[in-house]
């Protein structure tokens, strides 16, 4: 039981990672009907930004956050006017190879001006965690929940209860009736890949302690978070969040209790079975989406 | 000055010619009905007009400033909004937030918005009860109510109407007619349709559009006059358009 509990921590601390990721991808999906193949790039130039600030300018950790989450915001704002905007009246798939390509350009030009060793980031807080009860809390997970909460809360407010969020749905919904009403359609769709740039830069800062950071980081976040989607039902904001939590959680009791190699061969294995048995997600796909 | 003047208009898609040389004006204040079947290009004017197709050649003058080849958030913010074909509702947003958003071509907070949009369920009281209901739950003539209402609350000096009857049943084609005739109390209206009858019946002014070229134009009650054309373009003794196809 006490190991339950502890692995659910950890399958919850990892799986908030995956689900920031995942809502990013889904933002975009739904604003652009492209899947982003950079998302996860996102994290890993985020990290890199990081670790040039906390560790090698040995700057305050909180301003190096700060720091790389600005450089992020700058990064979906070239991204949205550099990947996006040119192609945005040619079908989905000018768009997404030109994403793929951008992938490919992000991590190789952090390879050229970082070099291939891996980087270690240490976390946030001095104390690595508290123990209580059965249960050890690591820091750096205590972190990653709590900052994921906070932003699943504000990520609600924000669309459900402000005007600019409601635009940013009526943008998803119907482009074309959007500009009818006076929406700005591209500042709208900007926003998105700003935020959700943000979004996934955010999630590598918070994951980055627990791994190394390294060129590779990105892909392999970005194909769990795929897979989160996937689980949630591909599009649903909620679902995005519950599926990354899920995988989370699925992958860390994997690990536990059948095999430590293959974990991150569970959320391929899980993604494959969604894929085969439920491609609609957990829920469903709902009947607003198709509309 | 009339407050819409179209001159010589030309659009196209790629290859097609969807309107040639189109030209007529509405004024202020007035209910000005586009008639045609199926293709004649009624809804590629409205188009035009509100920033979503851009004419090839000619002008649109909105209050005496030309307006072609402006994008539709500017149109919209200078006056003119266009209800399109389809409603068009956003089906994951509720009624109260699709009317809302009509106002997004002005400065207005969102409190001020929700109580614009309360107001507005005093002209349409059949949709006031579905206020919290998603866009997607609703019925055609309840779409359409929304649709307009969402329409009005841009405070348009110009309401592009594309033909806001189609598939509902008689009872709410009048039920909209209705709004309509309260709505040209205020606001000047471009209408399109393919009921004949109920489209003329609100109009100060008639055009019948074929195959991208203006035919016919006129006070209603001349076009209904003239035995011949009524028969061929208006379908004839007061019975709605069956559509020029039929001809
Ligand atoms: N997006 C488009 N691409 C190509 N051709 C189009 C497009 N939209 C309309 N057309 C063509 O332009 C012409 C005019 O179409 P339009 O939609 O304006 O007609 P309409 O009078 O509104 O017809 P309806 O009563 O069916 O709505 C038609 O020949 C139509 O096929
Ligand atoms: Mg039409």
């Amino acid at each position: 039981m006490d190991l339950v509990l502890q692995l659910l921590f950890t399958g919850i601390g990892i799986g908030a990672v995956y689900a920031l990721v995942a809502l990013g991808f889904v933002l975009i999906f739904r604003a652009t009907n492209v899947v982003n193949f950079a998302q996860g790039e996102f994290s890993m130039v985020a990290a890199y930004i990081m670790v040039v600030c906390a560790v090698d300018l040995a700057l305050p950790y909180w301003l190096s956050f700060i720091i790389a989450l600005a450089g992020m915001a700058v990064v979906g704002l070239v991204f949205n006017l550099g990947v996006y905007y040119p192609l945005r009246h040619r079908t989905y798939l000018p768009v997404i190879i030109a994403t793929i390509g951008a992938s490919i350009l992000m991590a190789n030009g952090v390879l050229a001006l970082y070099g291939p060793q891996p980087q270690v980031l240490p976390g946030w807080f001095e104390t690595p965690g508290i123990q209580l009860g059965p249960v050890y809390l690591d820091s750096q997970y205590l972190l990653i929940i709590a900052v994921t909460v906070v932003l699943v809360i504000f990520n609600y407010w924000f669309f459900e209860h402000t005007m600019l969020g409601k635009k940013l749905q009526a943008t998803s919904q119907d482009k074309e009736m959007a500009s009818l009403l006076g929406i700005s359609v591209s500042t709208m769709i900007m926003i998105t890949f700003i935020y959700s740039a943000v979004l996934g830069g955010l999630a590598g800062l918070l994951v980055a302690p627990l791994l190394f950071v390294s060129i590779q980081m990105g892909s392999t976040i970005a194909l769990k978070a795929f897979a989160a989607t996937i689980i949630g039902g591909f599009g649903d904001v909620a679902g995005a969040i519950i599926g990354g939590l899920a995988l989370g959680i699925i992958e860390t009791f994997g690990a536990a209790y059948i095999s430590v190699p293959y974990k991150d061969g569970f959320a391929f294995l899980v993604l494959v079975l969604f894929l085969v048995f439920r491609p609609q997600g957990i829920f469903g796909e709902r009947v607003a989406e198709k509309a | 000055m009339a407050l819409l003047e179209i001159t010589d208009l030309n659009v196209r898609y790629g290859e097609i010619v969807a309107l040639r040389g189109v030209s007529f004006a509405v004024e202020e204040g007035q209910v000005v009905t586009l008639l045609g079947a199926n293709g004649a290009g009624k809804s590629t004017t409205l188009r035009a007009i509100s920033g979503l197709a851009k004419p090839a050649s000619g002008d649109i003058l909105f209050d005496g400033k030309s307006i072609a080849g402006l994008g539709p958030e500017a149109i919209v913010r200078m006056g003119i909004s266009h209800v399109p074909e389809g409603r068009r509702v956003f089906p994951g947003l509720t009624v109260k937030e699709n009317i809302m958003l009509g106002g997004s071509n002005r400065r207005a907070a969102k409190a001020e918005l929700g109580r614009e949009a309360d107001a507005m369920f005093d002209l349409f009281p059949d949709i006031r009860k579905f206020s919290g209901a998603l866009g997607w739950t609703l019925s055609g003539g309840q779409l359409q109510m929304v649709a307009v209402a969402r329409g009005l609350m841009a405070k348009p000096r110009l309401l592009l109407l594309d033909e806001p009857s189609l598939g509902l049943a008689p009872v709410i084609v009048q039920a909209v007619f209705r709004i309509i005739s309260e709505i040209r109390r205020t606001t000047t209206v471009l209408l399109v349709e393919q009921n004949a009858r109920m489209g003329l019946s609100v109009a100060d002014q008639g055009y019948v559009l074929e195959t991208g070229r203006i035919v016919l134009g006129g006070k209603p009650e001349d076009l209904w006059a003239n035995e011949g054309i009524a028969a061929a373009y208006l379908g004839g003794h007061g019975k709605p358009a069956a559509g020029l196809a039929a001809h």
